[in-house]
């Protein structure tokens, strides 16, 4: 019980800033849930008049045959048919005039590596005696991607897509910061502000204190999850998007998040046991946060680089799994938490050792 | 038989690094009683008690709380010691109520009625803030919570400071009361005053060692008595030649002595001369403090 009223005692003396937070959270998931539609909308980044171009490959030895078919324009006497290895196709690198019918076969050998060259093909149609040109469509031989698809080798396009984004990109460095601000304040503030004197002539072990105030912020972090999630279900549900993803999914790729930032409590409260300081403390945690953060967008960027995602705890919570409803890896989870109760006996050896400072 | 020692202190070490905190210090603390810690800041006062509660972790020796291992059983003595620090804080932003109960809590102890009988004596508002105040209202909260959990040990560290002369008194008297409770009470101060007035044995330390432990009426009684005799004529130092007087300094037709035994010999002899004045002082506290830090300890 003294467990529960040591957090009830941090809670009333810190409610503000625990309030407030979670204010920013529900804010900002359901914000940024609402710009769904207008991203979603980006994503279908089609080709100018692809809607009229018909594309069809098929694999002839050393290369593909791009059999292309377009829509009949009035008076066209002919049509033309320009080849690019990009969309701007600025410097075509073929031409083709004079294709009387509606269809032409082009021939793309492999590249040297034996994939297939992404090509453009734009068609215009020629007609008049000023021999006057009109657009008539483009495609490639290629399935697009946009360049964030590129980047991040997954489909944003969807509601998924768009919420791995958001955990991705903003989920680890708000919540990661957040928590370590208030994990490393929790045990040096009772340094700074000369209370662990009295906290600790009462009759609690120095292991009971530190049990204490990582429960605190490991509950606190967890309520912060399933507020997420639940605010995601509303959220969600407001873009018309529910029926592509599950509520239990939404909630489990919030709440699968969890195991990584007990890591950052750990760690947090392992700088503020050994450095005393809080300034020291939450300067050090900033820079395991953010080296984290690094370590996995460098990773995510380049395939090259993708050896460097094991070093990286962000690496461990598969929230894409949760969204698309496949299979969860215990096994990473248990990883995490495995790190976490690590850090947290190291600690613990730390501070029972450790001079209490006036 | 002597009863065995609430605390037990043998050859109690704390270096830091090549700085001495505490060396070698001995000391017993028995059941019912007041023990006055004296010493100048610095001294080792508070590396004592610290290393006592486990605080500090000691580099030598043993403390022995209730025959308890202070390190070992640390948990077991934390619920039977009550502890005020010389320099304490807690949370600004509460009640001080809520902050008590908390502590209380802690302790494992629920019954509020010495905490609110405390704060009502000590005139303490139990529904202000913390942060709002003032010094001598904050260290009555610390009073307040050493002693609300009814603990047979109180270990206070400077337990006045801040405490306007009236509370003083009031907090005096409250301890007397304790000690009649059968409490022990371990308190180290610079207040000499208040020292002689509540405490029943005084152990005095310099330089992290221990000069000296003995009830108050005894160390004064060993101290002597400051005499200064002022005769007609001149003085014949000789006269003084006895056992049990020191320090014999004549200035013209004055002569000032410390007398620690023979005073009746003294007198005697003194009386055969024409004596225009005379004085007799029994030393404060004060004095045979200030003597065992100039001197390094004699006694």
């Amino acid at each position: 019980m003294k467990i529960v009223k040591t957090m009830m005692m941090e809670l009333k003396n810190s409610w503000r800033g625990y309030g407030l937070f979670i204010l920013v959270v529900i804010l900002l998931i359901g914000g940024f849930t609402q710009a769904f539609p207008a991203f979603s909308e980006a994503f279908e980044d089609e080709l100018d008049g692809s809607e009229n171009i018909e594309v069809d490959v098929v694999e002839d030895g050393g290369g593909v045959i791009v059999r292309l078919s377009w829509v009949e324009i009035d008076d066209a006497e002919n049509y033309t048919l320009l080849v690019g290895a990009s969309p701007q196709m600025i410097v075509p690198i073929d031409r083709v005039d004079g294709i009387q019918e509606m269809h032409y076969e082009y021939y793309t050998p492999y590249d040297e590596d034996g994939s297939m060259p992404e090509t453009y093909f734009a068609v215009v149609a020629v007609s008049g005696e000023e021999r006057e040109n009109e657009f008539v469509g483009m495609e490639t031989n290629i399935d697009r991607r946009s360049p964030l698809e590129e980047l991040w080798g997954m489909d944003y396009g969807d509601i998924q897509g768009f919420i791995s984004v958001l955990w991705d990109m903003w989920w680890f460095l708000l919540i990661g910061l957040y928590v370590g601000y208030i994990s490393v304040n929790s045990v040096s503030k009772d340094f700074e502000e000369d209370r662990m004197d009295i906290l600790l002539s009462k009759p609690i072990s120095r292991k009971q204190y530190l049990l204490e105030k990582f429960s605190l912020v490991a509950g606190y972090t967890l309520f912060l999850m399933i507020i997420a999630g639940l605010v995601l279900i509303g959220s969600v549900y407001s873009v018309g998007e529910l029926g592509n993803v599950t509520s239990s999914a939404l909630v489990l790729s919030a709440v699968l998040s969890w195991p990584v930032f007990l890591v950052i409590i750990a760690f947090s409260i392992l700088a503020a046991v050994y450095l005393e300081d809080s300034k020291k403390a939450m300067g050090l945690s900033f820079i395991f946060i953010l080296v984290e953060f690094g370590i996995h967008l460098v990773g995510d960027i380049s395939d090259s680089l993708k050896h460097v995602r094991p070093y990286t705890i962000i690496s461990y919570w598969d929230h894409e799994a949760a969204l698309y409803g496949e299979a969860i890896s215990l096994v990473d989870v248990g990883f995490l938490i495995v790190i976490a109760v690590v850090i947290f006996v190291v600690t613990l050896k730390l501070f029972e050792r450790k001079d209490i400072p006036t | 038989m002597k009863k065995k020692p609430v605390l037990k202190i043998r050859n109690l070490t704390k270096l830091y690094g090549d700085i001495v905190g505490i060396k070698n210090l001995d000391l017993d603390v028995y059941p019912g009683e007041i023990m006055g810690f004296l010493g100048p800041n610095g001294a080792g006062k508070t590396t004592t008690i610290r290393a006592c509660l486990g605080l500090l972790q000691k580099t030598e020796g043993d403390v022995k709380i209730f025959g308890l291992d202070s390190h070992e059983d640390s948990i077991e003595i934390r619920k039977r010691t009550g502890y005020l620090p010389g320099d304490f804080g807690l949370y600004d932003d509460l009640k001080v109520k809520t902050i008590l109960k908390y502590l209380l809590s802690q302790s494992g102890v629920s019954d509020e009625s010495k905490m609110r009988e405390l704060s009502e004596r000590l005139e303490l508002d139990l529904d202000r803030k913390y942060g709002n105040l003032s010094k001598g209202n904050r260290q009555k909260v610390g009073i307040v919570q050493a002693f609300m959990a009814d603990q047979d040990f109180i270990i206070l560290d400077e337990p006045t400071g801040g405490l306007d002369p009236l509370m003083q008194q009031k907090f005096y008297q409250f301890l007397k009361e304790e000690k009649e409770k059968g409490k022990t009470i371990f308190m180290s101060s610079h207040i000499l005053a208040e020292v002689e007035e509540v405490c029943d044995r005084v152990a005095i330390i310099r330089k992290g060692k221990l000069q000296v432990v003995e009830d108050i009426g005894s160390l004064k009684e060993k101290m002597g008595k400051k005499l200064v005799v002022e005769f007609d004529d001149g003085v014949d130092p000789s006269m003084f030649d006895l056992d049990g007087v020191q320090d014999v300094q004549i200035d013209g037709r004055i002569a000032t002595m410390i007398v620690t035994s023979n005073l009746d010999e003294v007198i005697k002899r003194i009386s055969k001369n024409d004596i225009v004045n005379m004085s007799l002082e029994t030393f404060s506290l004060d004095q045979l403090f200030l003597t065992y830090y100039r001197e390094g300890g004699s006694g």
